[in-house]
């Protein structure tokens, strides 16, 4: 990977998402994920979207599978996370914490 | 209880808009969500949610791509079907020569009469206010008679001005032949030599302004406000002026050099579909009195009149109230003068207002000397062309479907690699507006090239119009038009075959339709037939006009024009002609039994009766004397009128007709009253002198001595000779003016010049239906022996004779005309009948034009079948059985 890659904010709540939810990552469960762990009321088709966009980058890859009667018989779509993707996730947080540690300390007892 | 399901509606939406590969997942997952929230909110919000849900869905990365489904493979197909299309029409190079060639014809004759429709149908409506403008009609209509006309006395214009409002404008115009009106030799003042002119009329000069009639030189404000100003149009000023302004130079009319007419402006030319355009000199009615009292006069009615109405002005309306003035004014004239007719006036006579773009086309009921044409020639036109393209397109639709045996393996072959029976119509449409647009870029070319033949048959001047905004989308159009309707039956026909069947070879050769085809054959031949009929009755109607009996021998009479310029050297030059051996009398006349000369018409009475009876309206003619002998008529009684008798000046000859009329049983002697008293000295034989589309009138003849023509009887056929020594007399008596002469008979001839036209027409279209109708026929056979020929080989090796064959090719076709003739017949019967209604003399309608109609179809179609047929019958049955 010669060039940078950036993600947005939500594309790296979606693939921290499916990094949590491992085995049972698909459009529904990442809304109510998200929903229960930031109380943010996400749109379906927002996550939808990500996820098909993250898995054409190549942070994610996807199986067909799980159908089951309340989705009238329709399979899901499971979500992965890629080593690509796990390998961003660690790398933007390295460098979101090596700018925190130049960050002037800040005194909040002053 | 049912369980609630997601909205049906949002969820087709989404299946139709959403990508197929992504449909199923998204879809499961709006479902659960929906029964989670079915749970957790109830049905309502729900629902709301799962419909929310699918507009938000509705958003690039999910909708299908438009590109992505049609990528397809349409493109390609449809070069496909253009090549396999190309490769057809090379291969089948007979069959597509006829279909393309039938069309172009067809499209060509369309095209044509096209151009003539809009022609005729755009008369009169390019002034600039051409919806206010109107031109005022008489109307009368009692129970038994009715009429309408155009002219008005001098002062009905003006009046109208005044008395109503609604008129912003009103003017005058005199189209006839009326003291300078009509004809004139013309000479600018500083010149000698004269140059015979027509088209003078005189008109007012508010005239100019209603029309907005666009000015070349000088203003539209006062071009004809002073009097003996006269107006010329641009071409006139170009050849007596070339290269100047000619305002205020001055002509001399007719050698009147004591009233010379000063020019007051110069217009542009009227276009070609103005009622105006024959007239090139404008004369104005400014000071003019054509006699004592005449302008303040309700005697006469001389003057059309032009209104130009208030916008938005209703002119049936405005038509109605005009009533006022005849019963103001003119009915209080009538009684006065004691006229039987002002109670008559009073209750039936009245005005209407005619806009001036119907003057054209819609003034067939009108008396009235404007040349104009009728819409039914447009409907006649019309109907025909679209006819022979009908007929075109038939042939097209029935060599298609004769054929379609050699595509239906291609057919078959298409199904089974996965062709939809509408992606085979669509091919044979698209093979069909190929077909099509090469027939129109053809027919194009014909109708180009034989556009002046054309013109030259209608009587028109018409141009290809390739700037117009409607030339390429119209063509278009009826490219697409033509090439849906012809192909369209072919295609559903063609694209219908069973795979199975075709490729079992269950598939009988092109019978399946040979019933319809018959049919349309029939409807080609039928339609062909009736246009014979109709030419050959056309035809022979012109021929009993110029060959019947009319009371006078119109041959060998030459008439010199414009004699009226000789003044008192008339007689002498009368005397000198006479002694040209050739010429057998001379007489001199402004009234003729032909159409351009002069017409006068009164009311006569017997003596004493004026008052009493109802007035014989007659011609009142004046006439010198060797006018009889030179015109051929014949006294049934009494004498002819002597010119040296001083008592014949009120004696009077009157025709047959007259003296029924008058209820004269023996005329000779009896005295009978215009505005004078006149003695009947003898009876002339009645004699046609209107077109004799209608009876003989009343006529009477006076002496007189002088008049604008000169007639000259002549007995030889050695014409050459006689005119030149006859120019030479003229020479030398009038040496600035040309002479100017026509022969009677042309003149009578040019009378019908719309009959003639009429055949002309008739023979052009019908000589094309049955060329089309013929190829369709020939196609067909051809195709026939090409599906027997190894029949025909197998009955030749048995022995049959080649009368046996050819008759056996031959029957089918000749039985189909057989059914077209018993069906034209009728049909041509009833509609020629209409048409020679309109004639008072006319040919019956005996048999033999029938036999001719039916000998020239069926010889024509037994040669195009039996071309094919003699071809096959004499060919070696080898060749053709060989390949078995």
């Amino acid at each position: 990977m010669g060039k940078t890659t950036y993600l947005g904010e939500f594309e790296e709540l979606i693939l921290t998402m499916v990094l949590i939810l491992d085995d049972n990552a698909y459009g529904n469960s990442i809304v109510k994920a998200i929903l229960e762990h930031q109380q943010r009321d996400v749109n379906l088709s927002a996550v939808h979207i990500t996820l098909y966009r993250l898995e054409e980058k190549g942070y994610l890859e996807s199986s067909m599978g799980g159908a089951t009667n309340e989705r009238g018989g329709r399979k899901k779509r499971y979500f992965r996370i890629t080593n690509a993707g796990k390998a961003l996730l660690q790398e933007m947080k390295d460098a979101r914490l090596n700018l925190w540690k130049i960050a002037p300390q800040l005194n909040f007892s002053a | 209880m049912t369980i609630p399901r997601p909205p049906r509606l949002f969820q087709r939406f989404f299946e139709w808009y959403c990508k197929d590969t992504l449909q199923e997942t998204i879809l499961g997952d709006l479902e659960e969500q929906f029964f989670e929230d079915l749970d957790s909110y109830g049905s309502w919000k729900a629902k709301r949610r799962f419909a929310w849900n699918v507009i938000r869905f509705f958003r690039p990365g999910i909708i299908r791509s438009i590109k992505k489904t049609q990528k397809f493979n349409t493109m390609d197909m449809f070069k496909n079907y253009v090549k396999v299309a190309s490769r057809n029409l090379v291969r089948n190079r007979l069959y597509a020569t006829i279909k393309i060639s039938g069309l172009a014809i067809g499209i060509a004759a369309c095209l044509l009469i096209t151009l003539f429709v809009i022609e005729e149908l755009n008369h009169d409506n390019y002034y600039p206010k051409a919806d206010q403008i109107h031109r005022l009609i008489n109307r009368y209509d009692d129970p038994v008679n009715s009429g309408k006309w155009t002219a008005h006395p001098p002062m009905v214009a003006s009046m109208m001005e005044e008395l109503f409002p609604e008129i912003e404008k009103a003017g005058r115009l005199i189209p006839y032949d009326w003291y300078f009106a009509g004809k004139n030799q013309v000479r600018r003042i500083d010149r000698i030599q004269n140059s015979y002119e027509e088209g003078f009329v005189y008109a007012d000069q508010s005239l100019l302004e209603i029309l907005s009639v666009p000015m070349v030189y000088g203003s539209i404000d006062n071009a004809l406000s002073e009097p003996n100003s006269i107006v010329i149009t641009r071409r006139k000023a170009e050849k007596y002026f070339p290269g100047e302004d000619p305002v205020g130079k001055t002509l001399i009319l007719d050698e009147v050099e004591d009233r010379p007419w000063t020019i007051g402006g110069v217009i542009e030319n009227f276009p070609t579909n103005s009622h105006l355009q024959p007239f090139n000199f404008f004369l104005t009615l400014a000071g003019e009195e054509f006699w004592e009292g005449e302008q303040t006069s309700w005697c006469c009615s001389n003057y059309n009149v032009y209104l130009m109405l208030q916008p938005r002005v209703d002119p049936g309306v405005l038509a109605n109230k005009m009533k006022t003035l005849m019963t103001d004014y003119y009915v209080p004239y009538l009684e006065k003068r004691g006229d039987q007719d002002a109670e008559n006036v009073a209750m039936y006579q009245g005005y209407e207002l005619q806009a001036i773009s119907d003057l054209y086309l819609k003034s067939g009921d009108i008396g009235d000397i404007i040349k104009t044409s009728d819409i039914k020639i447009v409907w006649l036109f019309g109907s025909i062309a679209i006819f022979v393209l009908l007929l075109a397109a038939i042939n097209f639709i029935n060599l298609s479907t004769a054929k379609s045996a050699n595509r239906a393996k291609e057919v078959g072959l298409r199904k089974v690699v996965g062709s939809f029976r509408l992606h085979l119509i669509q091919q044979f449409l698209t093979e069909s507006i190929i077909i099509t647009f090469i027939s129109v870029l053809l027919g194009i070319i014909l109708a180009w090239g034989t556009l002046s033949l054309f013109n030259q048959i209608a009587g028109k001047s018409l141009v290809m119009p390739w700037l117009a905004w409607w030339f390429v989308p119209g063509l278009t159009a009826l490219t697409l038009l033509v090439g849906l309707l012809s192909g369209l039956y072919p295609a559903i026909y063609l694209s219908a075959y069973s795979p199975l069947e075709v490729i079992r070879g269950r598939l009988s050769q092109g019978s399946k339709s040979s019933r319809l085809r018959g049919a349309m054959v029939v409807f080609q031949f039928t339609t062909s037939i009736i246009l014979i009929v109709a030419s050959i009755v056309v035809y022979r109607q012109m021929d009993f006009i110029l060959n019947k009996e009319l009371g006078y021998e119109k041959d060998h009479v030459l008439m010199i024009q414009g004699a009226n310029t000789l003044g008192d050297k008339l007689e002498s030059f009368q005397n000198e002609l006479m002694n040209i051996p050739e010429v057998v009398s001379v007489s001199v006349s402004n009234y003729l039994p032909v159409s351009g000369t002069k017409r006068d018409q009164n009311a006569f009475w017997k003596d004493g009766r004026s008052k009493l009876d109802k007035g014989v309206g007659a011609q009142i003619w004046r006439v010198d004397k060797n006018y009889l002998e030179t015109m051929g008529m014949k006294i049934v009684e009494g004498r002819d009128l002597d010119p040296s008798l001083v008592s014949d000046s009120s004696s009077m000859l009157i025709n047959q007709k007259m003296a029924k009329d008058l209820g004269l049983d023996d005329p000779i002697g009896k005295k009978i009253q215009n505005w004078e008293t006149w003695t009947v000295v003898g009876v002339v034989e009645d004699f046609h002198f209107n077109t004799i589309r209608y009876g003989i009138r009343p006529l009477a003849m006076v002496v007189g001595r002088f008049g604008d023509v000169v007639p000259i009887k002549i007995k030889t056929d050695e014409m050459q000779k006689t005119l030149a020594s006859i120019n030479e007399i003229w020479d030398e008596f009038m040496p600035h003016q040309p002479i100017r002469y026509n022969f009677m008979d042309d003149v009578y001839e040019s009378m019908y010049a719309d009959v003639a036209r009429t055949g002309n027409v008739f023979t052009a279209f019908s000589i094309l239906a049955i060329v089309v109708a013929c190829m369709g026929l020939f196609g067909l056979s051809a195709f026939m022996v090409e599906q027997r020929s190894k029949e025909i080989s197998i009955r030749k090796v048995l022995g049959a004779s080649l009368n046996q064959i050819v008759n056996l090719l031959t029957t089918n076709f000749l039985w189909l005309i057989l059914i077209s003739l018993t069906i034209a017949i009728p049909i041509g019967w009833y509609l020629m009948m209409l048409w020679l209604e309109d004639f008072t003399y006319r040919i019956e309608m005996g048999w033999v034009t029938y036999l001719i109609a039916g000998a020239i179809v069926i010889i024509i179609s037994f040669a195009t079948v039996s071309f094919e047929s003699i071809k096959a019958a004499l060919i070696n049955p080898a060749s053709s059985l060989r390949s078995e």
